[in-house]
């Protein structure tokens, strides 16, 4: 069994994939990198959580809130892609004032961003055009969907978000373990969410089906 | 009128009744009547509501003549009932007392089956007697004005403390009386418990270890003498009776002539699986039974339980499966006799249930005791010498519960506010927080209007505000609403209701189990087999079905622990398996054939011995420790020497325990010498070795979860009311893992691992029991297959894990065996 480890990084180990004769990179953070494309793929990041929370008396640690865009700076710096594209939820909730500390990361952040919107992302998109960020409903380039809920359609292969997918592993000695992971079918690949605050959903993998988990540092198939 | 003439008016009603007042009655009404706080020490059914509603009655009376014509209005006294269900009860004996003495007073319920119209009713006019739960009181707090509503009130009555003393319920109620103690001019102070180890302690935690109300207490013994006879149900046939299991059916058969031959039978349970389980089998092998048979457990509708307590009054049910649902009040002179259905895990529960029966004066009280796999009738055995020597367990109160403290404070600041100078010497004063420090009170206010330590430019945190003369207030109308909501500490797992498609309540489920059905799926519920049709809302929707089912709801909550005291008798009565067989209890002789095949290839231990076991399954190695401590000492244990192998090597194994011993069970052997010759059983570092094991992690990770919803940090949502608070929802095991990485110094985080390891774990005992193992001589033994004892272990399913591998070898290791 190879783990497809990429040298290159030697602390965050990336699995390659091909996909539809395009090579894609799965980030151990969470983020699907597009080779050809220099696009980076992000999603269910749930921004503003903490600040929502804390808002209606939650005492959620405040410092929880930047760990987010330390992430996002890391994985940005790790690929320096060309263009950087949210798939959904990428806000939690109504505008708070986390919204200025993501003003300040897209406006020291080179790249493009682009945002598909998810059913959490009620934010008015007047207020992302001002930031130059476009909104989609959906994308498509060449064959490939970029949307936030799972969705199979002819002809395409989707990229979405929306579940938050994990996967349950079972060993010897009755030992268990829950990992979010990358989900593939055979025509769709749902991501795991970035967000720090966020929890998962496990799903039940078919044979045809291709895991990828999140183990620690690194991306491994299962 | 003096006290001789106003104590003359109960003692004539009494002979009116043709009753003789006990003596620990008439202590009671002169104790109150002086102007004295106290605790009654009675069991259920002794009297113990005339012992206390008489002499607040009475005093009414003294301090107004004319109260025969003339009314005045308001609270008066409060009686605190931890059990909504003996409201009803506890309001008839009162409103006897005042009608038959002709008084105007009126009696009045309120908990959280009281209508909202009810409730707004009593705001304008409260009745003279509130009959009420500690969660309703803290409501009550909660509400404006509440100063005045109290202002006059003259009694505060504490039913059943022993079942608040030791929970987070209780902690509220020592709040909520430090607040009255100083709302109230003229207030007396009572409390009713069951017998328990520690009645002294009980009644300092009550009135405040350093209060005046304590200096001017007494404490007061009914001394019933109730003859209690245990008797065990032994198989008629060891040799098919089975090591391990919960249910116990195999006894069903003898468990029948138990229940024709008395009027009427209660059968405990001890989860209400068990109980569904047992109704159920019954009625298949005895259908002669319909009708005479009745099931009652908490998650079953009120009007049905009701009417099952009904029923036993009125004699018209043979048995009545049940869990500790019946535990309390309530009393039911037909029951003849109780059964015991599995180790009850506790010698006051033990009693409690089999004060059950021959409630009429001079009747003794019948118990028996039904095994559920062999080595519980080392238990049984145990238990009759519990009995015979009242050996009670005690309730070890809370210290500084940060969770409740927090929340009682926005309590306070929801209704009137409150100004901390008043209510820091209030607390202090009581036993839970008797050690709390300037600095630690100075963080919680800090908490409550920052939500943390520091105030930042960017910060929105919004709950309590500070105004301009120093009163914390909650102004938020959302704020408070979510507040009152969600006051109660009784924190379960989210439950749904179910329904009947066209309506009709039938009762209460975990979300858990309901989310493992599909529509279509039949499962048994309250005595019935229901079909899954869908969820809607906060229900579950079912229909009646003819299907036969396996699957029964299983409730979390029936794993109960040892306590020392039932741990030392359970050894004790081990050991006497090495006695002559003459000089042998007819439990312990019964085990005789289990005995025989554990010495094939191993011991049964002695005193001086400390047994250990291994042996291989396809499970994988299992190593077996016999500690004989309880279950809560075991997993303490287990965790510990896990932790401490795995400074030898890295290892993953899970762990299982019960009342008797633990295993470690791993995909590779762990070598016991190793174990011995580098003495990982000592004493010593203990606590450090503990705090790094991860397994303590997990369990102050679960005690989190409660702590998080009493605190406020996360909202459950409103039950039954079905309004969706899904943006504000968020699992509490995420927010402990943000607070371990971001604000680990957080008191309400670090409470969780005091609750761990002083609750939980009992790091006490753990220790004793250390030392006692560095005593012993240890016995390793090299098996081929499980032994006896091993047996009810290995099968456990619930089972907790360790690893200090790397977690990407696990994986790789896991895959390695998929692949195979």
């Amino acid at each position: 069994m190879t783990f497809g480890l990429n040298l290159q990084h030697p602390l965050r180990m990336i699995q390659k994939i091909k996909i539809l004769n395009q090579e894609f990179q799965l980030h151990p953070l969470g983020g699907l990198f597009w080779e050809g494309k220099s696009l980076l793929l992000i999603s269910d990041v749930h921004l503003g959580k903490v600040s929502h929370f804390r808002k209606f008396g939650a005492a959620v640690p405040r410092k929880a809130i930047h760990k987010n865009f330390l992430l996002l700076d890391k994985i940005v710096s790790d690929f320096d892609p060309f263009q950087i594209c949210f798939l959904g939820d990428l806000f939690h909730s109504s505008i708070n004032k986390e919204w200025e500390l993501f003003e300040n990361w897209v406006a020291k952040t080179p790249a493009e961003i682009l945002l598909v919107a998810g059913n959490h992302d009620i934010i008015a998109p007047e207020k992302f055009e001002k930031l130059k960020v476009s909104i989609f409903p959906e994308l498509i380039i060449d064959s490939f969907l970029l949307t936030h809920h799972p969705e199979e359609r002819k002809g395409c292969f989707t990229f979405c978000g929306h579940v938050h997918p994990s996967i349950k592993l079972k060993g010897f000695g009755k030992e268990r373990i829950k990992l979010p992971c990358f989900f593939k079918s055979k025509s769709q690949m749902i991501l795991p969410a970035f967000g720090q605050f966020t929890g998962t959903h496990s799903l039940d993998p078919k044979d045809s089906d291709e895991v990828y988990a999140i183990v620690e540092d690194s991306v491994i198939k299962v | 009128m003096n006290r001789k003439e106003t104590l003359a008016i109960a003692e004539n009603w009494f002979q009116e009744q043709n009753w003789q007042p006990f003596p620990f009655q008439k202590e009671s009404w002169k104790a109150f009547l002086e102007g004295k706080h106290g605790l009654l020490n009675a069991p259920t059914g002794s009297g113990k509501t005339y012992a206390l509603w008489f002499p607040i009655v009475l005093n009414y009376i003294r301090n107004h003549p004319d109260y025969k014509t003339k009314h005045k209005k308001g609270l008066k006294a409060i009686w605190i009932t931890p059990l909504r269900a003996l409201s009803q009860e506890i309001k008839q004996s009162a409103e006897r007392i005042t009608q038959d003495l002709g008084t105007q007073m009126t009696v009045g319920i309120r908990t959280g089956d009281t209508s909202a119209k009810e409730r707004a009713k009593m705001r304008t006019n409260m009745p003279d007697l509130l009959i009420t739960t500690p969660e309703s009181l803290q409501l009550l707090l909660s509400s404006k004005g509440y100063a005045k509503t109290f202002k006059d009130c003259s009694a505060i009555v504490v039913d059943e403390w022993h079942e608040l003393l030791g929970t987070k319920r209780g902690i509220q109620m020592e709040l909520g009386l430090s607040r009255l103690k100083t709302v109230c001019k003229d207030m007396r102070i009572w409390g009713i418990s069951a017998t328990i180890g520690n009645l002294e302690q009980a009644r300092e935690v009550l009135l405040g270890p350093t209060s005046a109300e304590l200096g001017n207490s007494v404490l007061i013994k009914a001394n019933l003498n109730k003859k209690i006879t245990v008797k065990s149900i032994i198989p008629k046939e060891m040799e098919t009776f089975p090591w391990r299991g919960h249910l116990g059916l195999h006894l069903l058969d003898q468990v029948v002539p138990i229940i024709n031959n008395s009027k009427t039978t209660l059968l405990f349970t001890n989860t209400r699986s068990q109980c569904e389980i047992w109704f159920q089998k019954i009625l298949e092998k005895y259908p002669e039974f319909a009708g005479e048979m009745a099931m009652h457990h908490g998650s079953i509708n009120k009007e049905t339980r009701l009417w099952v307590e009904q029923a036993i009054r009125n004699e018209s049910l043979k048995a009545v499966v049940c869990t500790s649902s019946l535990d309390l009040g309530v009393d039911f002179a037909p029951v003849e006799t109780v059964v015991q259905i599995g180790g009850p895990k506790g010698v006051a529960r033990f009693l409690q249930r089999a004060g059950r029966s021959g409630h009429r004066p001079g009747k003794e009280s019948v118990i028996y005791f039904l095994p559920t796999h062999a080595i519980e009738l080392v238990e049984a055995s145990a238990m009759q010498k519990a009995v015979l020597n009242s050996a009670v367990e005690d309730r070890i109160p809370y210290l500084n519960s940060f969770d409740v403290l927090i929340q009682y404070l926005t309590t306070l600041a929801v209704s009137d506010g409150f100004y901390p100078d008043e209510i820091y010497p209030e607390i202090k004063q009581t036993f839970c927080y008797q050690a709390i420090s300037d600095e630690q009170w100075q963080w919680l206010l800090n908490f409550l209007v920052m939500g943390s330590q520091s105030l930042k430019s960017y910060d929105e945190y919004k709950k309590v505000e500070i105004e301009e003369d120093g009163k914390f207030k909650v102004n938020s109308r959302a704020v408070a609403m979510r507040h009152r909501f969600q006051i109660g500490t009784i924190v379960g797992d989210a439950t749904i209701s179910v329904r009947y498609q066209k309506g009709g309540y039938i009762g209460s489920i975990e979300e858990y189990f309901i989310s493992k059905l599909s529509p279509g799926d039949v499962f048994t519920f309250a005595g019935r087999n229901l079909e899954f049709i869908r969820i809607k809302g906060m229900a579950a929707h079912v229909r009646n079905s003819k299907k036969r089912t396996n699957k029964v709801p299983s409730w979390m909550g029936g794993r109960l622990s040892f306590s020392a005291k039932m741990s030392e008798l359970l050894r004790q009565e081990l050991y006497t398996a090495e006695l002559v067989f003459s000089k042998q209890s007819e439990e312990i002789q019964a085990l005789q054939p289990m005995f025989i095949k554990q010495r094939e290839e191993s011991i049964v231990p002695q005193p001086h011995q400390f047994l250990i076991e291994t042996f291989k399954t396809r499970d994988g190695y299992h190593h077996m420790f016999y500690p004989f401590e309880g279950r809560a000492i075991h997993e303490g244990m287990s965790s510990l020497l896990a932790y401490r192998i795995s400074l030898l090597a890295p290892i993953t194994c899970s762990l299982a325990f019960n009342d008797y011993g633990f295993e470690l069970l791993s995909d590779r052997e762990i070598n016991i010498q190793e174990i011995l010759d580098n003495n990982l059983f000592t004493p010593e570092y203990m606590l450090t070795d503990l705090q790094k094991s991860l397994n303590s992690n997990e369990m102050a990770r679960r005690k989190f979860r409660d702590i998080a919803v009493i605190s406020g940090m996360v909202f459950t949502g409103y039950p039954e009311k079905g309004i969706k608070m899904k943006h504000l929802q968020s699992s509490s095991e995420l927010l402990f893992d943000v607070f371990r990485d971001f604000e680990d110094d957080n008191l309400l985080y670090q409470q969780a691992y005091t609750e761990t390891f002083e609750h939980q774990l009992e790091e006490g005992r753990l220790r004793l029991a250390l030392e006692r193992i560095a005593q012993q001589d240890i016995v390793w033994k090299q098996c081929s297959q499980p032994t006896p004892l091993s047996f009810p272990i290995i099968t456990d399913r619930l089972r907790e894990k360790l690893s200090n591998e790397k977690l990407a070898d696990r994986i790789k290791r896991m895959m390695a065996k998929l692949t195979k």
